[in-house]
């Protein structure tokens, strides 16, 4: 079975080790073997963040370059730093409110490297359903239209309701579920 | 058998209780914070009776699980690498004295350096002391070493060391494990004092057993074909193969593996001291070349002890700095393959992609004092009351003093005081006042600040001290400090004053105030330079006490304040640079320096910050 790969980043404090708890925890319930790698200490006071996720019988914990299907990015600048981790024909997705993204120098080379892009106001979704500070789950909902084995939309909810601390889990369905929408609206229109 | 998934860290924690350890001690320090809170939090589960306590420094820490040890129990002592320097005194004592239970020594390393002050390689600390050395690759094999380790130390009564590095410590990994047991072993202690208590001449007894348990234990690592295994096929012989252990063996296993290189074989070293010759033999003879891949140093490298065939960080084939990620062990193979005309690896770094990101200019973020720090407030008080003194800091949350200009130096923990000192009779010495100030957290003074202040004041030096008192351990994840009478397991302890420390150490001069009142900290300071310069002064220390709004966040902002830029900003960046608060930021749209409500704790402290009075009270 082919190694999957996944990177998430973003700025210490955007609750990357929660995503990627979320994430692990999903393809555990699945069977799959986790190995992940964090960041913690220091650059968590607000300094780049990532966390490097892989699913399949591999021993090290970090994802080489142009290996990863997946890179989940909180904060943009933090997906550009990041994407070289991206391999060919993965998916980016960016929490972004900028009408501009992706950036005018990268759209080359995601377009050479089959990438699919998608930015998401995540921050503005979180906002509005009154939970600032839960840009992650609104784009893991965003991300989950557009998840593939062994992640899909159903059951990442159903790990948010299971591994969510219980003063906060009604909250985290409500924002994963805008994101959700978000994306479900997107495909529609 | 149950499964989670735990951090490195939650397997290491695993392995103690799976092998039955009963008493764990640590000093917390990244990359090993999170061993302790871990034990704890099976102990809690499982109800079982092991001994935890955080120490107040890393030497405290072996001390006690040494003491643990010699009565025949199983214990360990966990730290980060440089935290082992602190309590080098201890191991390289320990080593000599040996065990009657067990000791395990976790000393987890920071290749990178990701949070720690320097690279060093804690096998070379193993070499030094002469006590064997186990190397895990991953959060699993940790766990499952941690009995071995166990085995070993009681078996040889010796201390072991278990080595894992970052990417071990902070993996996440599914982890399957047994039954955890608690304090089994009844401890008993026979009194031996040319054991310990040894004096020179036994110490080289000592010494002698010493080596003798060595020579032995080279011998069992040979038979641990567990951890030190290869891949070579009887009777081929090849061009070039790896020598790994730790980390970079797990990566270029990956790598290998993915590639389907059949062709280069592989010998991990788990136990890379005492060195298993024999099987390094069998490997070196079987190929013409061998490329050798560890952290962060060349123990391995030294061991192998082959000028002509060995290649590495002396022959300049792997880098001698940072850490090896997976693309710089992909580009030290290719380089290396490519050398010595074998196939090459197949999908080489895209060079493209690096350069196109670098050309984005992206912002570099530094990690920064968290809004609402009460850090943030003392440091600006100290830069505005004394701008042209020499700033010695210390080592936590606060060294991100360095943005607002008030940290000049950081050398190891507690040098905030012993370099003040330093300065002083430099200075001194020359007939220059110059005026210093230096900042240490509460953990810090308590880990190693007491002597340097001692030796301070006994010395005559004069500079202020401001305890930067938050009323926790912030940097590493929130352990309780000694003044606050909560133990590691959350019950109750002897509350031990920080007032009462500062004064016991000699210290006349002692005020304590809350910095959120920058108004009272700048009187402070003035009253505080006084007090340094009069004749019959000494240290000023002043306790800056405020609680950290991560561990406090309903204690430390009681009174939230809302809070506006005015039309009155000149933009002058005066607070974006000086206060550095990551809710003050530069607004494009509105053309002028803007407040983030969403990142706005309510301090209220840049209230009487602006120059020009623009930072008011909303409504």
């Amino acid at each position: 079975m082919k190694t999957i790969n996944v990177v998430l980043c973003g700025l210490g404090g955007q609750g990357i080790l929660f995503m990627t708890k979320i994430l692990a925890q999903a393809a555990l319930r699945k069977g799959y073997d986790v190995l992940g790698a964090e960041t913690h200490g220091m650059a968590q006071r607000g300094g780049s963040v990532v966390s490097h996720l892989r699913l399949g019988k591999v021993q090290g914990s970090l994802v080489e370059t142009a290996t990863a299907q997946v890179l989940l990015a909180l904060e943009e600048s933090e997906g550009y730093r990041n994407l070289p981790y991206l391999g060919p024909g993965g998916g980016l997705f960016v929490n972004t409110s900028s009408a501009a993204f992706p950036r005018e120098e990268v759209r080359g080379y995601l377009a050479e490297k089959e990438i699919l892009c998608r930015g998401v106001p995540a921050t503005s979704i979180a906002v509005a359903m009154g939970a600032a500070l839960s840009s992650n789950l609104a784009l893991l909902g965003y991300f989950s239209v557009f998840a593939q084995e062994p992640f899909n939309h159903d059951e990442l909810r159903e790990t948010i309701a299971e591994i969510s601390p219980d003063r906060f889990r009604e909250n985290n369905l409500k924002v994963f579920d805008a994101g959700f929408d978000r994306a479900m609206e997107e495909k529609r229109a | 058998m149950k499964q989670e998934i735990l951090l490195g860290n939650g397997a290491i924690a695993l392995g103690l209780l799976e092998a039955g350890c009963q008493v764990v001690t640590s000093y917390p320090g990244t990359p090993s914070s999170e061993i302790l809170p871990e034990v704890i939090r099976l102990v809690k589960s499982e109800n079982l009776n092991t001994y935890v306590e955080w120490s107040t420094n890393e030497k405290v820490a072996m001390d006690n699980a040494f003491a643990a040890c010699i009565t025949g129990k199983r214990a360990a002592c966990c730290m980060k690498q440089v935290g082992l320097n602190v309590a080098a005194d201890s191991l390289m004592s320990a080593a000599y004295l040996g065990t009657k239970g067990a000791l395990v020594i976790i000393a987890c390393d920071d290749p990178g350096p990701h949070s720690s002050q320097t690279e060093q390689d804690t096998r070379f600390m193993a070499r030094l002391a002469k006590v064997p050395v186990l190397d895990p690759s991953t959060p699993e094999e940790a766990r499952r070493m941690i009995g071995v380790a166990m085995d070993l130390s009681e078996e040889f009564r010796i201390p072991v060391i278990l080595r894992p590095a970052i990417r071990v410590c902070h993996a996440r990994q599914s982890i399957t494990y047994g039954d955890l047991k608690g304090n089994e072993k009844k401890g008993s202690f026979e009194k031996d004092p040319m054991r310990w208590a040894a004096t020179p001449r036994y110490r080289l007894i000592l010494h002698g057993e010493l080596n003798k348990k060595l020579q032995e234990i080279g011998k069992k690592f040979e038979t641990f074909s567990d951890y030190n295994f290869h891949t070579l096929e009887p009777g081929k012989r090849y061009p070039f193969g790896i020598v790994a252990g730790g980390v970079p063996y797990a990566v270029v296993r990956d790598i290998l593996i993915e590639q389907d290189r059949k062709d280069i074989p592989l010998l991990k070293i788990a136990t890379p001291f005492p060195f298993p010759e024999g099987i390094a033999s069998t490997f070196m003879d079987a190929c013409d070349r061998v490329l050798v891949l560890e952290e962060t140093d060349t123990l391995i490298e030294y061991l192998l002890r082959d000028r002509e065939k060995v290649l590495g960080r002396l022959s300049g084939h792997v880098p001698s700095e940072g850490e090896l990620v997976p693309q710089v062990i992909h580009e030290v193979l290719s380089h290396t393959l490519n050398e010595l005309n074998i196939d090459p690896l197949k999908g080489n770094p895209d060079p493209v992609v690096t350069d196109l990101v670098k050309g984005l200019d992206l912002p570099v973020r530094k990690p920064t004092l968290c809004p609402g720090c009460p850090h943030r407030a003392a440091f600006f008080a100290i830069r505005k009351s004394r701008p042209k003194a020499i700033f010695t800091s210390d080592i936590g949350c606060y060294t991100l003093g360095l943005n607002l200009g008030v940290v000049d130096t950081c050398l190891d923990m507690g040098a905030a005081i012993t370099m003040a000192s330093g300065f002083y009779h430099a200075f001194s010495q020359d007939g220059v006042d110059q005026s210093i100030v230096a900042t240490i957290g509460d953990s810090t003074f308590f880990h190693s600040g007491t002597a340097g202040l001692l030796n301070a004041v006994y010395n005559g030096a004069r500079f202020i001290l401001v305890i930067l008192d938050n009323l926790t351990t912030a940097m590493t994840g929130m352990q309780p400090t000694p003044a606050l009478g909560i133990r590691a397991d959350g019950s109750e302890g002897k509350a031990v004053s920080l007032e009462r420390t500062v004064a016991g150490c000699g210290v006349d001069f002692i005020e304590v105030l809350d910095p959120y009142d920058l108004k009272k900290m700048n009187e402070v300071l003035k009253k505080a330079g006084e007090y340094v310069k009069e004749p019959e002064g000494g240290i000023a220390v002043i306790i800056a006490r405020h609680p950290c709004l991560i561990a406090y966040r309903e204690e430390a902002i009681p009174v939230r304040k809302n809070v506006k830029i005015t039309d009155d900003c000149v933009e002058c960046n005066f607070c974006i640079e000086r206060f550095e608060c990551p809710a003050i930021y530069h607004d494009p749209e509105l053309g002028r320096t803007n407040i983030n409500p969403q990142i706005c704790s309510g301090c209220g402290v840049c209230l009487s910050i602006c120059p020009k009075g623009a930072i008011v009270e909303a409504a």
